[in-house]
Order: C-alpha cells, then sequence, then structure tokens
C-alpha cells in the first residue's frame, strides 16, 4: 500500500514551495540590489554613462602686421583614415579612391595594409582635409573610418620657425615660444559626464550629468613685425649665398621698448615637419641658445662705462703702440697702423683693443686691480650678462661671465674681457644691453608678446618691461650714439641714406677649441640702430660656422646694411632737417 | 393654501423626494468587483507611467535635436576655419612673393619727402 497525501498536506506543500521560492526570490534580490548594489551599480553606468573629454583649443599665434595683428600659426583639424583589414571587402576600389582623392597623402603600400587579415587596425591615409575626407565617405567603404586630429598650420611656412617651436604628436609645445607658453596656449580640456545612446549622442536624463567647460588657450599676439621678420629672412639668406657662411643669426628690437621685431637665424626647419629633421640641434634657437664671445662690439660697453664715470670722454687720448703688455701676456690690435697718440674715438672706430686695456687702467686709476675689474663686472651684470633675461622662449641660456674676485678673474681676463674675449654672451642679452646703452639707460627685458587677443577679439597690447632705469645717463647715450654713427662713417663708409643716423660697432671674435683660441674660426658680428631723431630700431648680425673666418666687417656689415635700409623706408622715416 | 396632517409618519427626505417630482436618481447595473478595481488601478499607474515616459522620451528628442545643431554649429566653424586658414595661406608673404605681379616691382631709385 503506497503512502498518499492528504488534501492539506498538499496545499501546505505547495505553499511551503512556493514560499520557499518566494524566499529564494527576496534572497537572491537583496543579494543583487543591497549587496552587490555598488557593483552592477558601475556596471550599468559604464554600460549608459560615458565620459566625454571636450578638447581644448590650442591657443593661436599672431604676428604684428604693422600694428595690426594677423595669424601666423593657425590650427586646422585634418582626418586620418584608418581601416580594419578583417572587414575591409573593397580593395581595389579603396586603393583607388586613395589615388584620385588624396593622392600623396595615402599610405605607399596601402594594397598590402589592406591585406593584413590579421590586423584590425591599419593608417592608410594621414592628414586628409575635410572635404578629402568626406569624399572617401560618399563611398560608403565598409571597414573604414576616419579619426579627427588637431594639427598646426603655418601660413608663412617656415617663417620664424626657431621663435615658434613647434607641437609634438602628443599636443605639446617644444621649444621657441610654444615650449616656453606651452600652459598658456594649452588651455584646459573640459568634461561631458553623461547618459548616452548607442551611438554615444549625450542625453540629458539621469542625474549624474556633469559638464565641465573647456577653457581653451591664449590668442597670444607676438612682437614679431611679419614683414621686417621676412626681409630680415631674405637677407640672411642672401648673406649666406655672398660668403658661404654656415650660420647667420640676425634680431631687430625696439631699442625704446624691449619687444623684439624680427629674430631669425639660417639654416631653419619647418615647424610642421620638425619630425622629418635629422638633426635635433637645430631646434635650439641660437640667438638665445649658442653662448660665444662677442669679440670687438663689447667695446661699446666697456667706452660706455668710463663715459658714464666721467673718466673718459671720446676726446681722451692714449699712446697706440698696437700692443699693450698685461702681465705676462701681450694683447695686440686686430686693425693695425694707426699708432701715436690717438683718441678713444679713434680707438672705437678702428676697434683697438689696446684703447679698451687702457680704459681698464684708468677704471683702476693706472692699473688693472679689483677695482676697475669690479667696476666692469658691476656694468655687464647691471646690463643683465651673466644671467637670463627672461624672454618668453624655450632653451635660453645664460652666459658666463667670471667674477673679478675668484682665481682666473685676473687682470688678463678683465683685460679680453673689455674687448670681448674671455666672456660669453648670448644675442639676446647683448642687443638688450646694447639697446639700454643708446636709449638713455633704461634695460627692458627682451620680449616677444606684444599682448594678447581676448575673447571679444579685441587686440589687448602688453607694456615694455622696465627692468631698470638710469644705467648710463642720456648724455652717456648720445655720445656713445655719436661715436657709433662717427665710426661707422669713417671706418665702414656703409652706403646708408643720407640724413638719417646710423650707427654701429663691428665684432670679429676668435673661438676657443680644445682650450685654446683657434686660428683658423672667427665669428663675425655687427650691432647697430638706425632712425632719424632718435635710434628707432637695433639690428645684431652674427655669423659663424666650422672652421670658417668670419669677420664683422666682411660679412655681417652687408646683412645690416640690407635690413637697415629696407627698414627706414618700411617704417616710413624721414631724414632730419 | 393647507397642510393636510396624517398620522402616517414620513421622513424629511422622503418628502423632499416627493416635492422634487422631477430629480432622478440614477443606479449603474454594472457592479465592480475587486479585480476590476485592480486592473483599472493598473490602468491607471500605466497610464501615468506613460506620460511619465512620454515626456522623458520628449526631453531625449530635443536632445537629438541640440545634437544636430551642435554637428551644424560643428561643422561650419571647421568649414569657417578652412576658409581663414585658405585665405591666410592666400596672403601669405612667401604666396604673394612669387606672383607676377611682386615680380615686376622694382625699388625706387629716389625718393622726395614732402617738407
Amino acid at each position: 500500500m503506497g503512502f498518499k497525501l492528504r488534501l492539506p498536506d498538499r496545499e501546505y506543500l505547495l505553499i511551503f514551495i512556493v514560499s520557499f521560492i518566494g524566499v529564494l526570490i527576496i534572497f537572491r534580490l537583496f543579494f543583487l540590489q543591497i549587496i552587490q548594489h555598488d557593483y552592477y551599480q558601475n556596471l550599468a553606468n559604464s554600460e549608459q554613462i560615458k565620459k566625454l573629454t571636450i578638447p581644448a583649443e590650442r591657443g593661436l599665434i599672431y604676428a604684428l602686421d604693422k600694428d595690426q595683428p594677423t595669424k601666423l600659426v593657425m590650427n586646422e583639424t585634418v582626418y586620418n583614415m584608418f581601416a580594419d583589414p578583417k572587414i575591409v571587402d573593397d580593395n581595389d576600389n579603396i586603393v583607388e579612391a586613395l589615388k584620385s582623392i588624396v593622392k600623396e597623402k595615402s599610405q605607399v603600400n596601402v594594397s598590402e595594409l589592406l591585406k593584413m587579415k590579421n590586423s584590425r587596425y591599419q593608417i592608410i591615409a594621414k592628414d586628409l582635409t575635410r572635404a578629402e575626407a568626406d569624399q572617401i565617405k560618399q563611398k560608403n567603404f565598409k571597414g573604414v573610418g576616419f579619426q579627427s586630429v588637431s594639427k598646426r598650420v603655418y601660413p608663412e611656412n617656415s617663417t620664424a620657425a626657431h621663435l615658434l617651436g613647434f607641437v609634438d604628436i602628443d599636443g605639446n609645445g617644444r621649444y621657441g615660444i610654444e615650449g616656453a607658453l606651452d600652459e598658456k596656449l594649452k588651455g584646459k580640456d573640459g568634461l561631458l559626464q553623461s547618459v548616452t545612446d548607442v551611438r554615444d549622442v549625450p542625453l540629458t536624463i539621469g542625474n549624474k550629468n556633469i559638464k565641465i567647460p573647456k577653457k581653451n588657450g591664449d590668442n597670444i599676439v607676438l612682437s614679431i613685425d611679419k614683414n621686417i621678420q621676412s626681409r630680415v629672412e631674405m637677407a640672411i639668406e642672401n648673406g649666406l649665398k655672398r660668403n658661404g657662411a654656415k650660420h647667420i643669426d640676425a634680431l631687430v628690437m625696439d631699442p625704446y621698448s624691449g619687444f623684439v621685431k624680427a629674430m631669425a637665424s639660417s639654416p631653419r626647419y619647418h615647424p610642421a615637419e620638425y619630425n622629418k629633421v635629422k638633426d635635433a640641434a637645430i631646434f635650439n634657437n641660437p640667438i638665445i641658445f649658442k653662448e660665444y664671445e662677442p669679440g670687438s662690439v663689447m667695446k661699446t660697453m666697456t667706452l660706455a662705462l668710463a663715459i658714464d664715470r666721467g673718466f673718459i670722454t671720446p676726446a681722451t687720448t692714449f699712446l697706440n703702440t698696437d700692443s699693450i703688455k698685461v702681465d705676462d701676456r701681450t694683447i695686440s690690435n686686430s686693425v693695425k697702423g694707426h699708432t701715436g697718440l690717438v683718441s678713444m674715438q679713434d680707438a672705437y672706430t678702428y676697434s683697438m683693443n689696446t684703447g679698451m686695456v687702457e680704459i681698464m687702467k684708468i677704471l683702476g686709476n693706472g692699473e688693472i686691480n679689483l677695482s676697475s675689474r669690479k667696476s666692469l663686472y658691476n656694468f655687464l651684470k647691471e646690463l643683465g650678462f651673466g644671467k637670463k633675461t627672461g624672454i618668453e622662449l624655450d632653451g635660453e641660456n645664460s652666459g658666463i661671465i667670471t667674477a673679478p674676485d675668484v682665481g682666473n678673474g685676473d687682470s688678463v681676463r678683465y683685460s679680453n674681457m673689455s674687448f670681448g674675449q674671455g666672456l660669453d654672451v648670448t644675442m639676446i642679452q647683448f642687443a638688450s644691453a646694447y639697446c639700454t646703452v643708446i636709449n638713455g639707460g633704461n634695460y627692458y627685458q627682451p620680449s616677444l608678446l606684444a599682448g594678447i587677443i581676448d575673447n571679444n577679439g579685441d587686440f589687448i597690447q602688453n607694456k615694455p618691461n622696465l627692468k631698470k632705469s638710469n644705467i648710463v645717463s642720456q648724455k652717456t647715450s648720445q655720445t656713445i650714439r655719436d661715436m657709433a654713427i662717427f665710426g661707422r662713417k669713417t671706418y665702414i663708409k656703409a652706403p646708408d641714406p643720407a640724413n638719417f643716423d646710423i650707427g654701429g660697432k663691428t665684432g670679429t671674435s676668435q673661438v676657443i677649441k680644445n682650450g685654446t683660441y683657434d686660428k683658423t674660426e672667427t665669428i663675425g658680428s655687427y650691432i647697430g640702430f638706425g632712425g632719424n631723431n632718435e635710434p628707432r630700431y637695433v639690428i645684431m648680425v652674427v655669423e659663424y660656422g666650422d672652421n670658417q673666418a668670419i669677420g664683422g666687417l666682411a660679412d655681417a656689415v652687408p646683412v645690416f646694411n640690407e635690413i637697415s635700409n629696407w627698414i627706414i623706408s618700411y617704417l616710413n622715416l624721414k631724414p632730419r632737417g | 393654501m393647507s397642510y393636510q396632517y396624517t398620522a402616517q409618519y414620513m421622513s424629511r427626505r422622503n418628502q423632499n423626494w416627493s416635492r422634487n417630482q422631477n430629480t432622478t436618481r440614477f443606479t449603474s447595473s454594472v457592479k465592480l468587483g475587486p479585480v476590476s478595481h485592480t486592473v483599472l488601478l493598473a490602468m491607471m499607474i500605466a497610464t501615468l507611467g506613460i506620460i511619465y515616459l512620454t515626456q522623458a522620451t520628449k526631453s531625449t528628442s530635443y536632445d537629438y535635436e541640440s545634437q544636430k545643431i551642435d554637428a551644424q554649429i560643428s561643422e561650419l566653424k571647421s568649414k569657417k576655419i578652412d576658409l581663414e586658414i585658405e585665405n591666410a595661406r592666400l596672403t601669405a608673404l612667401e604666396k604673394i612673393k612669387d606672383t607676377t605681379v611682386a615680380k615686376q616691382m622694382n625699388q625706387p631709385g629716389t625718393v622726395n619727402y614732402v617738407p
């Protein structure tokens, strides 16, 4: 006889089973919804909520066209075309479309790339314009996509390459103004956190949406005048053709503000093709990077010191024998023959080293002592030598001046320093100091930043940064200017337009190689100013090259002349009288 | 007018009823049980839900519209930038230097200044 449940027992069993299942479900729901709440919440969020970066636009770089800002560096959205070879099924037509639409922008071996079926991602063309990308999109190729990339564009090609620098593949500014002002130019990316649909379209539903707006980079305006810059670059190229120098650097500054109007070096590179450069040394801007012994252009500083402190006048005389003994060394003149009783003006005009050594003696009451050495040292420090100028460029060097109270800061060194050997400077340091000496004694920090373009599109101008005034008196400045004008007229006999005040000083300096001055290699330079009633511009030119003997007079002066004569008409300067 | 007294009691309500002869009282013949009530309640909740969903969907449809407009703005901006770049390229000194007009220009022989 089998066991048979009575009716009430079956009901109880059913109730028990249902209740048990119910309890199980409740426990399971409790486990899923309460215990594992965070896990599933995160899982859901990761599916539904997308964090999208709103990329900040890198600030534009403007130059000046006379007084008006004009775009020098811009941003362009370009497209990289990629393919998933596993999905692509129309290889021949893709290759044909690339040939006819994008030509050289496509990879050389597109057919092979498309055949790599074990790969899921191959870039088959780069830097397509929007129009080109649209044309290809219309063909609806399977397995082909586009990725937008922001890229720097240089409408003036390689103009001002050294001062601009470039933006690398990660979007970081390198070298030049791009490197120095990277944070300002970069801006700050924004964030959009939002529930999205399957196509990643952000929706306003949900309570976890966040929007942090992007902050675009500053649009900066350089003090560079693009017309002057272009003309300076042309003059440099002409100079290279004339004498075959390996390097020419040129700088144009406004002596009354410290703003740089042009800064050019050759050889130069194209910032848009920085990745094709073989020697990275070319990225360094020689005008702020290269430390060199300036040579006779330094005589301007030595004279300014002695005249300003009342030790000499241009008419002060000394006996020139074309050589002078300092301790165990004999210092000679480069230009010989102007012997006898000569004036300081003659010493400047004919670039006599002996005259500068005489000045060092005068500063020390008849001998080169600690007092005279300290006078020169302090003066050079006041003029900004031996430290970075702070110009808005990446990679500036500080130069070297040996202090007068250390072992090798002796009389021989300071004699050499008085005519530009035995100390290292950069061009930007020297030009800024020269501006100070001829502008009435005001040291302006050299600057490339004329201002910014604000959100309304207005040009907000920066004021000149006056660091120190009265380093020399107005009278000293006038005297130095007169000496430089006289020296240029007498010695250089340059083809300057009549009734303009144009003055300057040559420099031909020796180069130290393996611890001694090389006999075959020299650096040629020229620094000067031009204007009608007062200096309106300062131009500095430096030429050099391995194993090249470059002269200030023969090589640098013609480049100066070419720039100076052009600037006079460009600035619409009228002759005196 | 006079009132007649009767021995039979009549409530005030009935008296009123009698007085307002034309008043009708509707009594539904459909009787709703608990199931019907539950269904109705569920339907009301469902209606409210649909209204909510409609509103939510409506706001989402605005999102799509706004997305479309954003895309248009972005495309127009991109076209504007393309034109600006083209303009900058065409007016670049490098380009101008190579034009026929620029090549035919000469330096002035003499310059006279107006006093």
